[in-house]
């Protein structure tokens, strides 16, 4: 009989406490900072040794350079970067290895498309993800 | 003004008459299932620490009901090939139309009441008796053999506590000396029978939750562990008709257990100034809140625990309050 009216109460009591579901497609969901989101990509920062495409897991990053436009500098820029979202498993190697941090998480993490090819992200996508960026990779 | 049109001569007029006003009950009925329903919904949800349907109708959820009904409609009525076809279609219909039936004799107030039945109280548990045979129907219609065994179960169940549900309502009528609602509302002008009667109120309860099929007695539906129960195999809007006929005798229920435990729409000493349908309307609210309150609360029961519960505890209960109720009476009369 006690446990009954105690559980009564409890149920009761529930009724003005806080709620601890979140309400996420209202509310954009804050994720910790060593989320592993979507990558930003730097293209000024990348030096083309191509690092990221060797250590990718599932061979998910395509990239291509082109000769430095100034003839005395030395090196390559980047000219093609894409990745493909399709078999991306957001491993984050990608970043570790990169040794001027052109790549980065961020903590975006909706990748939700109507097609197959939205998921194929260009450079130019990349680049324009800045928002929600790891905090320590802050330059 | 029904009193008047009772006695008046059948005629094409009043016949009319009589049809608008059970429509705009039924209307009103609707309403209230409607947002039963959501409210249901969102006490539970705010009591296991969520808020429930917010999407439908702006931050309260006020039109999710109404999706929800509107997606039963249109839904494809699919009738399996084995079934008893007249029996199928007719099963829904007998849930439902005793639901309705009782709301007849219930006094909403001084004034807004439909029919003053000398034997209202009898009316009501005799005629909400038709449901159960609606339920086998169901159950043995569908031909499906999880169908029966549900019908069986909740027919048993019903039966069982519609015992107990009487018995403890013989308290308050040894106490009025009338099965009319009305005089049992008018005895209780000074004091409420859930004060003089407060075991019988109780075993009321207890046995009017059964009766409803709600947690902690729904085990001809238990969600949560069985395969639905006796409309397993109905869809659409003749599934919709058992959902509304259980959440009509929920306000049916609620209303009886206001009339006769709660003093109906008798207001609170020194508040009689507000009207006796908000009096009624609060004390029905506080009921139908206690009953959700009591389903977001407690578990299943077991059905032998069930079976046990109504037959050796609430039964024998409801005797010795029939037994004690008249025992003082007399002794009260003989001084």
């Amino acid at each position: 009989m006690l446990g009954f009216t105690k559980g009564l109460k409890y149920t009761l009591k529930n009724l003005t406490k806080e709620k601890v579901t979140y309400n996420y497609p209202d509310v954009p969901m804050e994720m910790p900072d060593r989320f592993r989101g979507i990558q930003k990509f730097y293209p000024e920062k990348c030096i083309v040794c191509n690092q990221c495409a060797n250590i990718c897991p599932t061979d998910c990053i395509t990239l291509t350079g082109k000769k430095h436009p100034d003839p005395d500098k030395k090196g390559k820029i980047i000219d093609t970067y894409d990745i493909n979202f399709e078999i991306c498993i957001l491993c984050d190697l990608c970043t570790e290895v990169c040794p001027t941090e052109a790549i980065i998480m961020t903590n975006n993490f909706e990748l939700a498309e109507y097609s197959r090819d939205e998921l194929f992200k260009d450079l130019q996508w990349l680049d324009e993800n800045d928002t929600n960026k790891r905090k320590e990779n802050k330059t | 003004m029904i009193d008047q049109m009772l006695a008046a001569s059948p005629n094409l007029m009043n016949t009319f008459l009589f049809f608008t006003i059970a429509a705009a009950f039924l209307m009103v009925i609707l309403g209230f299932v409607t947002y039963a329903i959501l409210a249901e919904r969102k006490v539970l949800g705010f009591m296991q620490m969520r808020v429930g349907p917010n999407r439908v109708g702006g931050r309260w959820g006020l039109l999710q009901t109404v999706a929800d009904v509107l997606k039963l409609l249109i839904k494809e009525d699919t009738i399996p090939k084995l079934a008893d076809r007249p029996l199928f279609i007719l099963a829904p219909v007998l849930a439902f139309t005793p639901a309705f039936l009782v709301l007849v004799v219930i006094p909403f107030s001084e004034n807004l009441k439909f029919a003053d039945l000398g034997i209202g109280l009898l009316y009501y548990i005799a005629i909400s008796g038709i449901t159960t045979i609606g339920i086998l129907t169901a159950g043995w219609a569908s031909n499906n053999k999880y169908a029966l065994l549900g019908g069986m179960r909740s027919a048993a169940q019903m039966i069982s506590y519609e015992i107990p549900l009487v018995m403890s309502v013989i308290g308050v009528v040894l106490l009025t000396g009338s099965l009319n609602l009305n005089e049992i509302v008018a005895a209780q002008e000074n004091w409420a029978f859930i004060f003089i009667q407060p075991v019988a109120f109780i075993i009321f309860l207890i046995a009017s939750i059964a009766e409803l099929n709600r947690t902690p007695f729904d085990l001809p539906e238990a969600e949560s562990e069985l395969v639905a129960g006796y409309h397993v195999e109905f869809s659409g809007f003749r599934w919709a008709f058992f959902m509304l006929a259980e959440y009509v005798y929920l306000f049916a229920m609620a209303s009886l257990t206001t009339v006769l435990f709660l003093g109906g729409w008798q207001p609170i000493p020194f508040l009689g100034f507000i009207p006796g349908i908000v009096w009624f309307a609060l004390k029905f609210i506080l009921i139908v809140f206690i009953m959700i309150w009591i389903r977001g609360t407690l578990p299943r029961l077991r059905a032998d625990q069930l079976m046990s519960f109504g037959w050796k505890v609430l039964l024998p209960l409801a005797l010795a309050n029939i037994f004690l109720t008249a025992i003082i009476k007399e002794l009260i009369n003989s001084f």
